[in-house]
């Protein structure tokens, strides 16, 4: 059942011009890999997808797809979006309203009706549990079967990739990790390269093997989730996949022996990893240099009492001025000189008791510290 | 909600303006039915030549015009609705013309462009095609009042397939040209049924603009309107007959439209 060509990368670059807009972009996908284009609306994610889909047209470019070149502006080299053999689904899935869910899936079928086209249907209605419902029309169905019918539809014809585009924004948090299951368990079985666009980093960490974070039609950076998401090296990047907590400080003395240094700002005081690899731009040596810390809201400890005797560099006391609710948790801000935000369970905010104007302190290592640089692009 | 709405002002008014509206349009309805039911020999009128060799005739030109409508207009209309450069609306709301357009002028424009003096009447003629009062002209002239209740439903009705539909069928390796059949047709096929339904009744009852550019050629260009006018001008009968055949045809065409134009999945998408 399985193509030969679905053990093939897909790659490519396009530079499009949309309007005013303007977008450069290249990526490499080995197969069973899923690269997320993280980035906020606007940012040219979707406008990446419908180049490589052959939707639109880029200005100059090269894609493959498949193991062989669908696009190649130089060579005049152009497949029409039907020759391309892609799979795309896009947030609303746009299943085929006057077809009924059977009909759907077998849409891209060139032999819907032979015995091995009603075989294929039926092994992927069984595959994404959807037996039973072959009769029904799209909107007899919930949001998470619809979503089933059109990823059971996009596959049906073995594309050579996989295009998703927000798949999973309009479902509720439950659904979405479901199915973010499920879609990584279906990749397994048929390695396809899979382009997936998202601005939820939840979804990016759970299903990226890459990410490439775009803004403004630019490529920030690209690399592992956990690098580029985590702990992000780059101003932008760190605003554009949103760390909770940025501070501008001040270096006030480096340890070298520890690998750490102190940084202050007003009312507040950090131990933070020492900042060798940041002098590239010509920061003086000592002196009032001035750097951008990050810490992410999951990588701080929230405790009643001062806990002098661990190995925390950083503990710092404060009063709790919101605690507002974050699916699957709390968002608890304390006040530590400057706002800091620190992510927690619900568990741990029954058992703390924790209530606005209490006084907590808030504990994280020298190394939860990142360095973010705010001049390089 | 019915309670909420009796209440509202709009609701008492509203009430009233519809009471009236149905004796308007009820009252000579049924005037026309009972007058006709009144005559001894309905059914020998109903079935005369004269009758019988109208509505053959109607028939006849009304079908070959919707077929020259949808096949040319159905296009059209798809490159009307997604298309949005300049010269495409210019043509979009030229498309509106012969709505507003009386059909007198319509038949008067036509025979001068078509006419043996016409602008390229004499050209026609040159080929051997003579057009102006012949049945070729009531082909003409239907087409040319009834085609922009087609056009404008139809390009409605492409409107509303969004076009990431058909975006999705071709990434599923299906051709723009299957896709149109398979997905933009049916999805678009209610609102170009009831375009079709109101283009059919204005050719039907076509009549200015047939008069003339057409005539009044029994058999060659007197469809149904003409022909009760005519027979208004010698037998009171006759009139009623035809008259009650075209609004039967009427009732039916409308019944046929409610059916054709329902779906299931209407307003999904």
């Amino acid at each position: 059942m399985k193509p030969q060509t679905a053990e093939s990368a897909a790659s490519g670059w396009v530079e499009c011009r949309v309007g005013d807009f303007h977008l450069e972009t290249s990526w490499e996908i080995q197969p069973g890999q899923v690269l997320v284009l993280f980035g906020p609306s606007g940012a040219g994610k979707s406008t990446t997808l419908r180049a490589i889909a052959g939707l639109l047209r880029p200005v100059r470019g090269r894609v493959e797809l498949g193991g062989r070149v669908v696009y190649d502006g130089d060579a005049g080299i152009w497949v029409p979006t039907h020759g391309r053999r892609l799979g795309y689904l896009t947030q609303q899935y746009h299943l085929f309203p006057h077809l009924k869910v059977a009909e759907n899936i077998a849409f891209g079928l060139k032999d819907s009706r032979s015995p091995a086209g009603r075989a294929r249907v039926l092994e992927l209605t069984s595959l994404f549990q959807l037996d039973g419902l072959e009769d029904r029309f799209p909107w007899e169905l919930s949001g998470g079967q619809q979503q089933r019918v059109a990823l059971a539809r996009a596959l049906a014809s073995e594309p050579a990739m996989l295009l998703l585009d927000e798949p999973f924004a309009s479902l509720d948090a439950e659904l979405r990790r479901t199915l973010r299951r499920e879609l990584r368990s279906m990749l397994a079985q048929s390695p396809v390269p899979v382009m997936l666009v998202t601005h939820d980093r939840e979804e990016a960490l759970a299903l990226g093997d890459s990410v490439q974070v775009i803004n403004e039609g630019r490529t920030l950076v690209t690399g592992e989730p956990l690098d580029v998401l985590g702990q992000p090296g780059q101003g932008r990047v760190a605003r554009l996949v949103g760390v909770e907590n940025l501070f501008d400080l001040t270096v006030q003395e480096r340890n070298p022996r520890d690998g750490t240094m102190t940084c202050v700002g007003p009312g507040l005081r950090l131990e933070v990893p020492l900042d060798s690899h940041i002098p590239q731009n010509g920061t003086p040596e000592g002196g009032q240099d001035r750097v951008t810390v990050g810490i992410r809201a999951s990588d701080i400890i929230l405790a009643k009492e001062d806990l002098s005797g661990s190995s925390a560099r950083n503990r710092l006391p404060g009063q709790v001025i919101s605690v507002e609710s974050r699916p699957p948790g709390y968002a608890v801000t304390l006040d530590c000189g400057q706002p800091m935000r620190c992510h927690i369970t619900g568990a741990a905010l029954e058992e703390m008791g924790i209530r606005v104007g209490q006084r907590l302190w808030a504990v994280f290592k020298a190394s939860s510290c990142f360095l973010v640089d705010e001049d390089r692009v | 909600m019915v309670s909420q709405v009796s209440n509202h002002p709009a609701g008492i008014l509203g009430g009233g303006g519809a009471a009236l509206y149905v004796l308007f349009i009820g009252l000579p309805v049924l005037a026309l039915l009972v007058r006709a039911a009144q005559q001894s020999d309905f059914l020998d009128a109903v079935t005369s030549d004269a009758a019988l060799t109208a509505l053959r005739l109607s028939l006849l030109t009304s079908i070959i015009s919707m077929a020259v409508v949808v096949l040319l207009g159905t296009p059209f209309a798809y490159l009307l609705a997604r298309n949005d450069r300049l010269w495409a609306r210019v043509v979009d709301s030229l498309v509106e013309l012969p709505l507003v357009l009386p059909p007198v002028v319509a038949g008067v424009a036509m025979l001068m462009a078509f006419g043996r003096n016409g602008l390229i009447g004499s050209e026609l003629e040159s080929i051997g095609l003579t057009i102006p009062f012949t049945t070729t002209a009531v082909v003409f002239a239907q087409i040319f009042v009834a085609s922009p209740f087609f056009i404008r439903s139809a390009k409605l009705g492409f409107q509303s397939v969004a076009k990431d539909y058909e975006d999705i069928a071709q990434t599923l390796g299906v051709s723009p040209w299957r896709t149109f059949f398979r997905i933009t047709l049916p999805l678009a096929a209610p609102a170009m049924f009831t375009g079709l339904g109101l283009a059919w009744a204005r050719a039907l009852s076509e009549f200015g603009a047939t008069m003339m550019f057409a005539g009044n050629l029994t058999g060659e260009t007197q469809t149904m309107p003409l022909a009760i006018m005519s027979a208004m001008e010698t037998s009171l009968d006759g009139a009623l007959a035809l008259s009650v055949i075209l609004l039967a045809g009427s009732i039916l065409g409308l019944v046929l439209l409610g059916l054709l134009t329902r779906r299931r999945w209407q307003g999904r998408l």
